[in-house]
């Protein structure tokens, strides 16, 4: 009985290929010499392949979200009191879930606030006039004390900056521009060259100039396809582009009192447009979604005091350092 | 190397490393990497699929639950077989949500075309197709049912083997049992299977 009982065993080892080359060897003999033995062999190979040959069952698929949720289940009721709080991947989970909720209130609070600065009421706008601000530095910290106690620091770090104006009625914008920095004084005017049929005027001036011609520009805003302040950032290399900017918005930008200040002002506009691109809400979903967002052109410059000519006034009228700003204008095509 | 290697290798370790530190992606990585092999070994055990669905899923709960205590002394698989082995001879020995049908009434609903080839199968010399036994479906049934009148330690040892393919050294340490003994108990299983089929023809 023992010894059948051992040859049964080396057989099945033999058929699964779990014997030594000495047991195989004897094996082989075995089977050679014995038909018993090769017929109880042959019925074992069978007896395997028919269970190997059973399908192969795939789990079902949802069972990664099964397990998933058994596993919340257990932190958050603490099912089966097997103290599954103290795993780690279900806070983890948890973790990641709360997360994202606070990304969504993110996302929530950051489109309301550009939301909220688009249809506030004038006089909430009327606020955050850049030139109101300006005036108000400029009482606290008056330009010369500025100048008087780091004269040099202030010289190095002057506006530097370049305005690019594209515009369908190229001959008459370039005329009124010309005309205007005559009109305004500016001596430091260094004059202007045409460079593939591009007008380039080179501006060295002092800011309350240079803002009255801003004022003066703002007439012949609307008839500027786009315009786009280059911001040189001197410590950097390179330039932030503000588009669609205003003549309060360059204004803002210049009259900042310190380098810092100016790239700051100037990082916030580029960001505020970058986002106004994806306004209305639905691109931004669009884009949360993953699918391509539409199409946005932004808006031209609008000319914020009506039609009428703007009248100078007093909020133009600021005193300043010297800045340095190149004003080029670029003929384009109506409709373009 | 077979299938179920025994080795853990490098990607695994890193996996199973970041399971512990509560990383949920390598969790999902590992429940993918599993969740077939281990289904099809519960199914095979327990042939009911809502309870191997259960089953399965209470698997990796043990398993996450549990990945902190891995110690290494096994490999990672078979010390998730191991668990998944237990859970479900335990789920059988509870009796719970089993489907207990009459032996007879089950044998007279097989049909005698299947009944012919299983047959043949076994007692002619020429060795039997395994996709032939795949693509008829009331053979594998007939065969699925046989193995669930094993006595549950000789089910969990023929399956291992020749369904997953293990080693007898990785059966032993998933049955927690001397190696010596997953060898008689192998012989054993596969004399009762094949009397369990042949009466099937008798």
């Amino acid at each position: 009985m023992k010894e059948n009982l051992n040859i049964d065993e080396m057989l099945n080892g033999f058929i699964d290929g779990e014997l030594t080359v000495r047991q195989q060897t004897e094996i082989q003999r075995l089977i050679r010499h014995d038909p018993q033995v090769a017929q109880q062999l042959r019925q074992l190979q069978r007896c395997k392949m028919l269970v190997g040959a059973l399908p192969r069952n795939e789990a079902p698929d949802d069972m990664l979200e099964r397990v998933k949720a058994s596993l919340e289940r257990r932190t958050l009721f603490g099912d089966e009191g097997n103290g599954f709080n103290r795993q780690k991947g279900a806070k983890h989970l948890l973790g990641r879930r709360l997360l994202a909720v606070a990304a969504i209130v993110g996302l929530v609070a950051v489109l309301g606030t550009v939301i909220y600065s688009i249809v506030a009421p004038e006089s909430v706008s009327e606020k955050s006039n850049p030139l109101r601000r300006e005036t108000k530095l400029i009482v606290a910290k008056p330009e010369h004390i500025l100048t008087d106690v780091a004269g040099r620091l202030v010289a190095a770090a002057a506006f530097r900056g370049r305005l690019e104006l594209k515009t369908a009625d190229f001959t008459a914008v370039d005329a009124f521009i010309r005309r205007a920095i005559e009109d305004n004084g500016i001596s430091e005017y260094l004059g202007s060259v045409i460079q593939n049929n591009k007008s380039v005027y080179t501006l060295a001036c002092g800011r309350d100039r240079l803002n009255s011609l801003l004022s003066d520009m703002e007439n012949i805003w609307p008839r500027f396809g786009s315009a786009t302040l280059f911001v040189e950032q001197d410590r950097l290399g390179e330039e932030i582009a503000v588009t669609g900017v205003s003549p309060l918005r360059i204004a803002e930008v210049i009259g900042q009192d310190s380098y810092e200040k100016r790239i700051v002002a100037a990082k916030k506009f580029a960001a505020l447009n970058e986002v106004n691109a994806l306004l209305p809400g639905r691109q931004v979903m669009a884009a949360i979604d993953g699918r391509k967002p539409l199409s946005i052109t932004i808006p031209r410059p609008v000319l914020t005091s009506g039609e009428k000519t703007v009248e100078k006034s007093s909020r133009w009228a600021v005193t300043g350092e010297k800045v340095q700003l190149i004003i080029i204008v670029v003929p384009i095509n109506r409709g373009q | 190397m077979r299938s179920g290697t025994a080795n853990i290798n490098i990607d695994e370790a890193v996996l199973i490393e970041q399971c512990r530190r509560g990383d949920f992606t390598a969790m999902e990585r590992l429940i993918i990497k599993y969740q077939n092999r281990i289904y099809n070994v519960i199914l095979k055990m327990c042939p009911n699929p809502d309870d191997a669905e259960e089953l399965t899923q209470e698997t990796f709960v043990k398993i996450l639950e549990g990945i902190e205590n891995f110690n290494g002394r096994s490999s990672f698989y078979t010390w998730a077989f191991r668990i998944a082995v237990n859970l479900t001879i335990n789920h059988r020995k509870r009796g719970q949500k089993l489907v207990t049908r009459s032996i007879d009434a089950e044998d007279s609903e097989y049909n005698e075309q299947a009944r012919t080839q299983l047959k043949e199968f076994l007692r002619d010399d020429g060795s039997p197709e395994p996709s032939a036994v795949a693509q008829n479906k009331e053979l594998c049934r007939i065969i699925v049912d046989s193995l669930s009148k094993l006595d549950d330690t000789q089910r969990a040892v023929i399956v291992l083997r020749d369904i997953e393919d293990m080693s007898y050294a990785q059966i032993a340490d998933v049955l927690d049992i001397e190696l010596g003994t997953v060898k008689s108990r192998l012989s054993r299983a596969r004399s009762s299977l094949r009397e369990i089929l042949e009466a099937n023809f008798q």
